[in-house]
């Protein structure tokens, strides 16, 4: 079996991969992109459907023996799979389900207000040539005009706010980590929120709990692993065009 | 003995997102207690079932002390926890390709079905009830988005441009169900999968409701695979479950190809 990720900085879904790799000791090449320039488009990565039409926007790309996949929750559960390090999943069904559960939630309500948030603050350079989802294509032309919604925005923000008031509940029992043991839903969930801190500082003010598991999540060997690849000074900064905001309920 | 935990199964129409859960209790032999909501009648907004699932959305399972919602969590749940014929392949990357399959549907093909969906069916189905009684239902509605849909819904106030995306969608989407299908036996790997159920559960009426998209001579493959899933045992058993036209609309796969 070979395994090649090709990732973008330690950010949003790239951290995630990164560090799911790292943590289970998979054997893979490294390969960086610059996705917040389109690069996933071009003709160093290799293409198919599900990578074309990834909802997740831009994220990396994990290609074991030549098919590419993508979407970084799922890349992480493969790595879960193959990788011999400790598992990143529960073993009993009904917790695991508590982690798909939780993981859909940051994924289909998080990571879309986060996305829309980091690219408002730093938005990309120009469109990608190539981009074959019509839908992502014209999430990367709004991002480059700035084409900010206010209403977007604001509920963006609020689904930020949220997601930390219900990190800061469930945690309330005295866990270290989401889901009982640590797991996949600290990874997708740090990533898509470290950056958020500096953008929706409010959101963090007066959460202890959640300031200390933050702090926990970056101090795991395979996070400082992944965070030190970064080519820039500030990771967090970069974003490209993710997951939709939902255009229905 | 110990008694085994019960199942039971809050769900409409054997149809979208409460089909997914009661297809795969079917395949896989689990006996369950069947609690049926009238999605039409605002069953899902009633202090009973907000008892089970505060956002007021179906289904939801409970399996002994347990109560599950999310529809494809519950399939993944269900598959992992009773015995029966394994409903997830053994290679990991099958596994990634059945989750990619079941989230671009949930999350983004599905939303545009359920967009035509509502504004031809379900917003003229409750439209002439008393408004009256129809503000008060709504305003029962815990998510606000819901409660949004639903005034949309009823009042047909969905915009010809997002109309015209949700068209798009479902093209572009039955173009990709084609392609893979075109590759394998099954949409996600070589053995039936919840990719399959899933997948079923949005498609199983397309050739009734995009005719002009998905045909016998335009999507062959697509045909093939809703007849294959339409012949299971398990597929009769669940559709039975229907009560309304709704759920009638899967006879049309009782045709053979042209
Ligand atoms: N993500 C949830 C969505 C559940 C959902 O939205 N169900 C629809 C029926 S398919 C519903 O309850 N609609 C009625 C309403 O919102 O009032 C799942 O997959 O279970």
């Amino acid at each position: 079996m070979t395994i090649t990720l090709y990732h973008g900085e330690p950010n949003g879904p790239s951290l995630t991969v990164l560090a799911a790799l790292f943590e289970k000791g998979a054997d893979a090449t490294l390969e960086r992109i610059d996705l917040a320039a389109g690069e996933r488009h071009g003709a160093r990565v290799p293409h198919a459907m599900e990578v074309d039409h990834s909802i997740e926007g831009e994220g990396p790309v994990l290609v074991v023996d030549g098919i590419p996949m993508a979407d970084s929750v799922f890349l992480a559960c493969y790595l879960d799979d193959v990788g011999p390090g400790p598992a990143l999943c529960p073993s009993e069904p009904y917790d695991r389900w508590r982690m798909m559960t939780w993981c859909r939630y940051i994924v289909e309500r998080v990571a879309p207000a986060a996305a829309y948030l980091g690219v408002a603050a730093n938005p990309p350079a120009r469109v990608p040539q190539g981009v074959a989802s019509v839908d992502l294509a014209e999430r990367w032309s709004d991002a480059v005009a700035g084409k900010i919604d206010d209403a977007r925005r604001a509920d963006s923000h609020d689904k930020i706010v949220q997601a930390v008031e219900r990190i800061e509940r469930e945690l309330s029992d005295g866990r270290d980590w989401l889901i009982d043991a640590f797991s996949i839903a600290d990874l997708e969930s740090y990533a898509w929120l470290a950056g958020m801190t500096e953008l929706v500082p409010e959101a963090f003010a007066d959460r202890p709990r959640t300031a200390a598991w933050l702090a926990r999540v970056m101090a795991r060997p395979a996070v400082a692993r992944a965070l030190a690849m970064a080519t820039s000074a500030a990771p967090e900064h970069i974003w490209a065009p993710g997951p939709e905001i939902n255009r229905w309920g | 003995m110990a008694e085994t935990p019960s199942v039971t199964l809050y769900h409409w129409e054997p149809n979208a997102n409460s089909g997914k859960p009661m297809l795969t209790l079917f395949e896989k032999g689990v006996a369950f207690d069947s609690h049926y909501l009238d999605l039409l009648n605002f069953d899902q907004h009633k202090p009973d079932y907000l008892a089970i699932n505060p956002l007021g959305t179906i289904p939801a399972m409970t399996h002994g002390d347990l109560v599950l919602t999310e529809s494809t969590a519950i399939m993944e749940y269900v598959d992992e926890a009773f015995p029966g014929p394994r409903l997830m392949p053994d290679s990991p990357v099958d596994t990634w390709r059945v989750r990619w399959w079941m989230k671009f549907m949930d999350q983004w093909l599905a939303p545009s079905f359920s967009m035509i969906g509502w504004s031809v069916f379900v917003g003229p189905s409750v439209r002439s009830r008393d408004p009256a009684e129809l503000d008060a239902a709504i305003e029962r509605i815990p998510l606000p988005e819901r409660r949004i849909a639903w005034r949309k819904a009823i009042s047909g106030a969905f915009s010809a441009e997002e109309m015209t995306e949700s068209q798009r969608r479902v093209a572009v989407g039955i173009g990709l169900l084609e392609q893979a299908l075109g590759q394998r036996e099954w949409l996600a790997s070589d053995s039936y999968s919840l990719a399959d159920i899933n997948g079923f559960n949005l498609a199983y009426a397309l050739p009734l409701s995009q005719p002009h998209l998905s045909n016998d001579e335009l999507t062959p493959n697509i045909m093939r695979w809703l007849r294959a899933i339409y012949a299971r045992p398990a597929t009769k058993s669940c559709w039975a479950l229907g009560r309304t036209d709704m759920a009638r609309r899967v006879t049309i796969l009782e045709g053979e190809p042209a």
